[in-house]
């Protein structure tokens, strides 16, 4: 047992003085944060930014339809001239959307017909989707008031014409955009906790045999499987500071960012949810080591072992990426998947929901048992002769 | 004292190492000696428990290297071919590890090492990190770590690879001083005089398998031959000399 801690000991105090490759640790462990405030803020703008802005809409042909156009400015929107190529425009992204009023407008409109008008927009350009609304309502809304100034001259009510009316409760806000983003805040905590280990299993695995140190460490008495357990144990301290650091610097981005204000949502993120997101997150970090020394120590060298970890920490954080578009409840059979359980968990967290203290159980258990059994596999190698040739 | 019995390895179809046997007695140096690829350093591997033998037994003063690896292994100080440092710790921090692995610790530790230090000259180098040391200058360290725990049974493969004349020397003035203190010394090597002169027998190994056994005048008697150079070249089976 003592061996193990020495073990540890020595790759610890070895990897500490690679400062190079820790700094950068720590610089990917603030990537997440620095990312998710940065979206914040952009998404943040397109959305404070609807309603109490005026609305710039390039209108060709506005000489034809005075009427609509004083109609529109009062509803704070500002009629500009349109480019040459409205539609052109529109493409190219320099205006958002375009509104063509035909020549034979203002004699349709006068004589009862229908008239048309044509509003140029893209509909797959997120950025553009509050303005191209706020057209089409506007347009819509005139529609609906002029068919009923006219209805009410040949004194019809204008009822008549609307048999159902559709109130609308939509629960997909703008906001649910910005839980979006929020349901990738697990993402990125699982992606710094395998990166903190990352480099460190590497180091100790696959880079010592690459160093020709391992053959001389392995002819010290010393059980192979203890050699394998004090290195993957090493790497938990570093899995744990970019753990922290990465709490902290969401910590950080939700007491700076005015959050509420810029997405109309509250985030739960104090001091508590830390602790409790901190603590789910533990048994990931065993789990990161345990998998990371399986594969470290089957790599022949380092950078084997490095084009195969980056994926590593792609796979846990996958489940995340799916749980930001299609939500799922947190089941049972969810908190038997490691990783996947604790993102969930996180998520709860983040919303303030209540928690269940078993499903917490169960997802600490499950991982703890996926960890044993990889660790187990990685003595399993460690004894071999194959770990000294590669 | 070690011996080695009957040891055969293969790896896949090749056979590396064909019924080995020898016996490295306490207070005597015992060469290993052929040419590169012969199957010397795979001979010392099972020895050393680090590859299990298909086939054949040795023994660490008594213990089965088999049964007993860790055993074995106590007994046991080891210049492997591979050699590799730490090279963000310290000579001494890269020792005192290995001290500590076979479980010294403290005052008793640390004042072996600096024995080690006089010893072998490297108080210089002791308390600098190993980053950009020489090749003579990683040896000693290696060495040194590899004796620290002070075992009975010392295995050198290749021990003056690399090394310049007076390093080679000094490594060869070091390994004399070990069998002189009484220890069980095996030495690899294909430089043949590094051999004559230095070692009590010699096991001639050839293809994998033990081609002559024995002291200088043995050798020379079993090939007939007037001189050891000629003895090993007979016993080899090659006129193109040892490194085939």
């Amino acid at each position: 047992m003592k061996s193990i801690w020495v073990i540890f000991q020595k790759e610890v105090l070895d990897n500490i003085r690679d400062r190079r490759t820790w700094m950068t640790g720590v610089f990917w462990s603030l990537f997440g944060p620095i990312l998710m405030g940065a979206m914040i803020m952009l998404l943040g703008k397109t959305l404070t930014r609807a309603l109490d802005q005026t609305l710039i809409l390039p209108t060709a042909g506005a000489e034809n339809a005075p009427n609509l156009v004083a109609f529109l400015q009062t509803l704070n929107i500002e009629i500009t001239p349109a480019p040459n190529d409205p539609k052109a425009a529109v493409v190219a992204g320099d205006i958002n959307v375009a509104l063509i009023i035909p020549a034979d407008y203002g004699d349709n409109f006068s004589e009862g017909k229908t008239a048309s008008l044509q509003l140029i927009y893209d509909s797959t350009r997120q950025s553009a989707a509050t303005d191209i609304e706020r057209a089409k309502t506007s347009l819509e809304f005139y529609n609906t008031y002029i068919s009923a100034l006219r209805l009410t001259a040949r004194g019809i009510s204008p009822e008549v014409i609307r048999a159902v009316q559709i109130k609308k409760a939509d629960v997909a806000t703008p906001q649910s955009q910005a839980l979006i983003f929020l349901s990738m805040l697990p993402y990125f905590i699982i992606f710094a906790i395998f990166n903190g280990a990352a480099p460190v299993i590497t180091d100790a695995t696959a880079g010592e045999r690459e160093r020709g140190s391992l053959e001389p460490l392995l002819i010290n008495p010393v059980k192979r499987g203890n050699v394998a357990l004090g290195k993957a144990l090493a790497a938990i301290p570093f899995t744990l500071i970019n753990l922290f650091i990465t709490l902290a610097g969401f910590a950080a981005i939700f007491a700076i960012l005015p959050v509420e204000k810029l997405l109309g949502i509250q985030i739960g993120f104090n001091i508590g949810t830390l602790v409790a997101v901190f603590l789910v997150c533990l048994p990931i970090t065993l789990l990161a080591c345990a998998v990371e020394t399986l594969i470290a120590s089957f790599a022949k060298t380092t950078k084997e072992a490095g084009s195969y970890l980056p994926f590593v920490s792609l796979i846990p954080s996958l489940p995340g990426i799916a749980l930001a578009f299609l939500p799922v409840k947190p089941a049972l059979w969810t908190m038997l998947i490691p990783t996947f359980g604790q993102q969930i968990l996180i998520n709860q967290f983040l919303r303030a929901e209540p928690i269940s203290a078993i499903n917490i159980l169960i997802s600490a258990l499950a991982t703890l048992l996926l960890t044993a059994a990889l660790m187990f596999a990685a003595i399993k190698l460690y004894e071999g002769e194959r770990i000294i040739r590669g | 004292m070690i011996q080695a019995h009957q040891l055969s390895k293969s790896f896949k179809a090749v056979r590396a190492v064909k019924d080995v046997s020898f016996s490295a007695p306490n207070g005597e140096i015992t060469g290993l000696l052929g040419p590169n690829g012969a199957g010397k350093s795979t001979t010392l591997r099972m020895l050393y428990a680090l590859l299990k033998p298909d086939s054949g037994s040795a023994t660490v003063d008594g213990f089965d290297v088999r049964e007993n690896p860790l055993e074995a292994q106590k007994r046991l100080g080891v210049l492997a071919d591979a050699r590799g440092l730490y090279p963000r710790l310290t000579s001494r921090e890269n020792i005192r590890y290995y001290g500590r692995l076979h479980g010294m610790e403290g005052e008793a530790l640390e004042k072996k090492m600096d024995e080690l230090f006089a010893l072998l000259e490297m108080r210089e180098i002791a308390d600098r990190k190993t980053e950009g040391f020489s090749t003579g200058e990683k040896s000693k360290v290696a060495l040194a770590r590899a004796l620290v725990h002070d075992p009975q049974n010392i295995l050198l493969d290749e021990p003056t690879n690399g090394l310049d004349v007076m390093s080679a020397r000094a490594m060869r003035q070091f390994v004399s001083r070990l069998r002189d203190e009484g220890k069980c010394v095996v030495f690899t090597s294909h430089i043949m005089q590094e051999v004559a002169a230095l070692c009590n027998r010699i096991v001639i190994i050839s293809r994998g398998e033990v081609v002559a056994n024995g002291n200088a005048d043995e050798l020379k008697r079993q090939t007939g031959k007037e001189t050891l150079e000629d003895a090993f070249v007979a016993a080899i089976g090659s006129e193109e000399g040892l490194l085939r």
